[in-house]
């Protein structure tokens, strides 16, 4: 599918691109401009992925076939001609979804969208604008790539933006938050790109226009075995080698999620960024974590994610039940919400764990859902930091009535947060715990008394925020303003639209969940049943 | 007999040429400048930059060629013609720096500028030499010509009391480590007979050697190479004379004199100690002489150069000092396609060299400018500059990203490279270290960043404004920093054949 | 029998214990009275007159640079003489190239006045010393 001569997909990603130099443009003094330019190009990326959305094929699984996938736009980028001593080099400008990354794009657009008119009032627009598009195109460029390599580059673009983002627009500890999360990231981005460089030396196939044997980024080429090349690193199933690059790999995405030894930057990161960029970290970055296991470690590395599921699903319920316990003790509603996210993460970690169709799918759901849910609820302490210029828990008390209107979008995002039926939340935490428990029983039980916390601090921050006397300081608080209705009302009706009847969401990802998990584990019982085991 | 002779040295001469007119070049740099030196100040400037340019030119016609001149004592090849061009734009770059640098031209330099341009041009005439030579005189003369400039250039600021003590040092040190190398070479010569590094493999190979001799003249040479690349534990003086020496001349010397290092280090190895009867499994892997851990020392080397170069720099708070730590850890880096005695850790270097050369030369630049305009090399004078000088703090942001290795700067596909050749070797505890230094490097270069773009903008500050100029050099080389981060088959194309030595597969 | 390197370190060896054992032998037998006329430093039977480290003037110093470099050149010249016929033009144009570069030198340190003895005492343009002196003074 093409938009004049150029790939749909294509254009998706790097629309922010030419929005950025058109922002970079703008003359001084016109700082209206940039914002209805960053809007309207986030805002044709939604349409974009609508378009995407109507011309997708249910029936297509993906994962690790070529014919699975949608879109696919796959070009020539780098051809170095082999010398005597070293064989030729390709890389691949190769891109595409399938049902692992679908909702992601869909889930990047909007979130995008909404950020973008969420940062209206923030100061130094033209910077803003411009490093928020650059990071814009990160985001999308990881959910689409194919090709390792390219997947990488999207991967460390981001990192930049990101920093400067939370360093220059944060709160007042910006600097050592920002530093943490580049400092983090790249840790683990420097990890995972030893493996990809191992992967390239240990995968070859047959170059389809000169017929000659060359190494390969392309991920689809690293999930079948048959190109491994014998004697190579990671070439067999089972071994040492690939065990280390299947954790290594882990750490990198694990620091990502976060999965909690690594999760130390999140709290800080979030509570220093300003609201907008807590939005997009939490509902978009937390993702690239869980999906780049989805995508690459564990079609890649199935032998290593069934040798480590177990412990990826203790890790899971350890996210789960620390971040609850954890936000529990916040008084910082910010920091409340970081944590929680750090534990909705966990529901996503152990889906994934469970290697079974209701598990994955409810993984799947759960970053679609987290990401609109905790986008929710970083507008939510947005709005009214913005207002009392404070976010401690314990300086609130009886907003319902002076904030009516602020409250009822509250209760939704809150609601659908500890999950309750007939909201997003429930459904993707159920799957997860059917997945769960026909995989880990009591993993999955455990698991669940975190549910039980999570009310706990949502019932608790409701009660603190909202009910009891009004101090005398907040009694001319103004309501929501119609801008944050905008950012918000469209994520409420989606989080109530997906509770009463998730099935499109279902339905998207279903055929690749599948396939995907069939995969995974027939190709990881395989080296067992071969006896290749070390 | 006289007249085979003749022959031969006309047609050595013929391929000699980018050294003849390096050298002609600057003999006119200071015979104009006695001229016309007094009304035309920069004319010294003007004829080095003519004669880069004929010299590139004749150097371009050479490439591809492989054949020895003057009877064994120097060779033209892929591989030296390619750091001939290294050579080549950094002494261009630096030349343009040194037009603009407020140091040469506020101090009583000015008056002994045409000297200046005479003493880069005999360093880059130097490094053409260190790149080819394959006898070990020659080589060990070639050295001292680059190491001779460089201690005059180092020390050029007289006023300076920093740019003394750096020219002071300079020389001791280099005065201990080329007596070192000197005596090793001696030992060498002792144990084979010969200064001809392909007939010192050769009586290796046929008559054997002992291994605890050759292991201590080995390690003696080493350090000669090791005081020109700055390689830890001979880096003792980089920091200071870094520091110490005008801004342009530190510039020059991380890229030039590192690279010729660097050239003539491979050469001697892959030459002298690589037995090419022996083939291994890997395509354009070199089998070390038996007996001799050459891999391990050069692998151990590697480690420590580019962890102690950034543990050290992250403690730096005068940016000319940070960025000396910096191209320490950058030879730490560098080591590491030399380590896995292979081609393509030779290519990797070689690609390396060319992202160093842009990315280091421009965070050099902008330093300069920062210097000229606010009196001080400090971090501190970097706090808000983001906001007086956003185009400089962005292109300097571009410079250290790439230093640190992040796509898509070329700094990456360097690194790519290096890790790259580890990892087909095999050697991936080296890797290893190799990328968490590079985490660790981020820490340092992101301070800069940190104090340019982070802290708030200080109101009573004027906004700096660079002339067309300065700008002008800065997109020269910050676009290909960025450039050949995203498209760099050329690059990889270009270094691949350059691995090509003469006489060596 | 002994290999090349083992007869130099014969020699060597037989070398220190020559001179080694002249100086031990004449510490064993000699006297040993000192007194402070003894000890002072022998300047040809004279007084010695003021400190021995005495800097040279660096004048010094240029010039016997530049008389080296000539005095080097000699070196190349010589055996160039000698077979000068046999090698005819061809040599002739090298050896003035080479001359020419040398003389070029020669001019340069000429024209620069590294060769005038009388020199103006130099002056210092500022910078960091000036400053801090200054500096110090006002304070």
């Amino acid at each position: 599918m093409q938009i004049l001569g150029i790939g749909i997909l294509t254009w998706i990603v790097f629309l922010p691109i030419v929005a950025m130099i058109f922002v970079l443009l703008v003359p001084k003094g016109r700082e209206t401009w940039i914002k209805w330019i960053s809007v309207v190009a986030t805002g044709l990326q939604v349409i974009l992925a609508a378009v995407l959305l109507l011309n997708y094929r249910y029936d297509l699984a993906g994962v690790n076939t070529l014919e699975g996938f949608q879109f696919v736009e796959k070009y020539r980028w780098i051809d170095v001609s082999g010398v005597a001593w070293f064989g030729r080099i390709v890389i691949d400008y190769f891109l595409g979804v399938d049902g692992l990354s679908m909702p992601m794009v869909v889930l990047t657009a909007l979130i995008s969208f909404i950020g973008a008119i969420a940062s209206w009032e923030l100061p130094k627009t033209k910077g803003y604008y411009a490093l928020y598009l650059l990071l814009d195109t990160g985001m999308m460029g990881v959910f689409v790539a194919l090709d390792f390599f390219l997947f990488y580059i999207f991967w460390e673009v981001m990192l930049l933006p990101m920093y400067f983002l939370i360093g220059i627009w944060g709160g007042p500890r910006r600097e050592y938050a920002a530093i943490k999360f580049f400092i983090y990231t790249l840790l683990g981005s420097v990890l995972m790109l030893l493996v990809m460089i191992g992967l390239y030396f240990s995968t070859s196939i047959i170059d389809p226009v000169t017929g000659e044997k060359v190494h390969t980024f392309n991920m689809l080429a690293m999930m079948d075995p048959k190109n491994y090349e014998p004697g190579s690193i990671f070439s067999g199933l089972h071994t040492t080698w690939r065990y280390i690059a299947y954790i290594a790999l882990f750490i990198g995405f694990a620091i990502k999620v976060p999965i909690v030894p690594f999760h130390t930057w999140l709290p800080d990161a979030h509570v220093e960024a300003p609201t907008p960029i807590s939005v997009i970290l939490a509902g978009v970055l937390l993702k690239m974590g869980t999906y780049g296991m989805l995508r690459i470690s564990f079609p890649i590395f199935p032998d290593g994610m069934i040798k480590y599921a177990l412990p990826m699903a203790i890790l899971g319920f350890i996210n789960i039940v620390y971040g609850a316990l954890a936000a529990m003790a916040q008084e910082d509603f910010k920091k409340l919400i970081a944590y929680s996210s750090i534990s909705h993460m966990g529901y996503v970690v152990l889906g994934m764990a469970a290697l079974n169709t209701q598990g994955v799918t409810g993984a799947i759901m759960q970053m679609f859902n987290h990401g609109t849910i905790t986008a929710m609820l970083f507008l939510i302490v947005g709005v009214l930091y913005d207002r009392a210029h404070t976010r401690g828990l314990y300086e609130f008390g009886g907003l319902a009535n002076q904030m009516p209107k602020y409250f009822g979008i509250v209760i939704i995002a809150f609601f659908a947060a500890l999950g309750l039926p007939g909201l997003s939340g429930f459904i993707s935490e159920a799957f997860v715990f059917l997945g769960a428990f026909q995989t880990y029983k009591w993993i999955a039980i455990f698991s669940a008394t975190g549910v039980i916390i999570t009310a706990g601090y949502i019932l608790w921050t409701t009660q603190r925020l909202f009910f009891g006397q009004l101090p005398e300081r907040w009694k001319n608080l103004p309501d929501i303003n119609a801008r944050e209705l905008v950012t918000l009302v469209p994520l409420a009706i989606i989080v109530i639209f997906l509770g009463v009847y998730p099935s499109p969401l279902i339905n998207l990802m279903n055929t690749s969940v599948n396939h995907l998990v069939k995969f995974v584990s027939e190709m990881g019982q395989a080296g067992m049943q071969l006896g290749i085991l070390p | 007999m006289e007249e085979r002779f003749i022959i031969e040295l006309t047609q050595s001469l013929k391929n000699f040429l980018p050294e003849v007119s390096l050298t002609v070049t600057l003999s006119l740099v200071i015979l104009l400048d006695l001229i016309f030196g007094r009304r035309f100040k920069n004319i010294g400037a003007f004829v080095s930059l003519a004669g880069l340019v004929v010299t590139l030119f004749f150097t371009i016609k050479q490439y591809g060629g492989s054949y020895q001149i003057f009877r064994g004592m120097f060779v033209v090849d892929p591989y030296s013609t390619f750091f001939k061009f290294v050579f080549l734009l950094s002494a261009f770059v630096i030349v343009i720096f040194s037009l603009q640098s407020y140091e040469l031209r506020e101090t009583s330099a000015r008056r002994r500028i045409g000297e200046y341009y005479f003493f880069i041009l005999s360093l880059t005439l130097g490094a053409f030499l260190m790149a080819g030579s394959v006898n070990l005189i020659m080589m060990y003369l070639s050295l001292e010509l680059v190491s001779i400039s460089s201690y005059i250039l180092a020390g050029y600021i007289k006023e300076s009391e920093r740019s003394s003590e750096a020219s002071m040092k300079y020389v001791i040190y280099g005065a201990l480590s080329s007596g070192l190398m000197i005596y090793g070479i001696s030992l060498v010569y002792g144990l084979t007979g010969e200064l001809n590094i392909y007939a010192i493999n050769a009586s290796f190979l046929s008559s054997g050697y002992s291994p605890i001799v050759l292991m201590i003249s080995l390690v003696l040479i080493l350090a000669g190479f090791g005081y020109k690349i700055s390689a830890v534990p001979f880096h003792y003086w980089t920091p200071d004379v870094y520091e110490g020496a005008p801004i342009t001349v530190t510039a020059f010397l991380s890229v030039s004199s590192k690279a010729a290092g660097f050239a003539m280090l491979v050469r001697f190895l892959k030459a002298s100690f690589i037995d090419r009867t022996i083939t291994l499994g890997i395509e354009g892997a070199w089998a070390v002489i038996q007996g001799l851990p050459l891999t391990e020392i050069v692998a151990v080397l590697s480690a420590l150069t580019m962890t102690v170069g950034n543990i050290i720099a992250i403690w730096q708070n005068n940016l000319k000092r940070m960025l000396a730590y910096s191209s320490i850890a950058h030879a730490g880096y560098i080591l590491m396609g030399v380590v896995v005695m292979q081609n393509l850790g030779i290519s990797a270097m070689l690609i390396y060299f060319l992202a160093y050369l842009f990315m280091n030369l421009g965070a050099f630049y902008c330093v300069m400018l920062v210097a000229e305009k606010t009196g001080s090399e400090d971090i501190e004078v970097y706090k808000g500059l983001g906001y007086r000088a956003p185009f400089l703090s962005i292109v300097f942001t571009i410079f250290l990203v790439s230093l640190t290795g992040i796509p898509p700067t070329f700094g990456f596909i360097g690194k790519l490279y290096l890790f790259s050749a580890l990892i087909n070797a095999k050697v991936i505890w080296l890797a290893v270290v190799g990328v968490l230094n590079s985490v660790v490097s981020l820490y340092y270069y992101i301070r800069v960043v940190r104090n340019m773009f982070l802290g708030d903008p200080e109101s009573g500050k004027e906004p700096i404004n660079f002339s067309p100029a300065h700008i002008v050099v800065m997109l020269i080389l910050v676009i290909p920093t960025l450039l050949f981060g995203v498209y760099f088959t050329p690059i990889v194309n270009f270094a691949q054949i350059s691995v090509a030595m003469f006489g060596l597969r | 029998m002994l290999s090349e390197f083992a007869k130099v370190l014969l020699f060597l060896i037989i070398g220190v214990i020559f001179v080694a054992g002249g100086l031990i032998t004449n510490r064993l037998i000699r006297p040993h009275k000192p007194n402070p006329e003894k000890s002072t430093i022998y300047e040809c039977g004279e007084e010695p007159i003021g400190n021995p480290w005495v800097k040279f003037n660096i004048r010094f110093y240029t010039v016997a640079l530049i008389f080296l470099i000539f005095e080097v050149e000699v070196v190349f010249l010589f055996p160039w003489a000698v077979i000068y016929k046999e090698l005819g033009l061809f040599a002739f144009i090298e050896m003035v190239v080479f001359l020419l570069i040398l003389i070029l030198g020669y001019v340069y340190a000429w024209a620069k006045g590294d060769l005038e003895w009388d020199k103006p005492k130099p002056k210092y343009l500022g910078f960091e010393r000036e400053k801090r002196e200054i500096e110090e003074v006002q304070a």
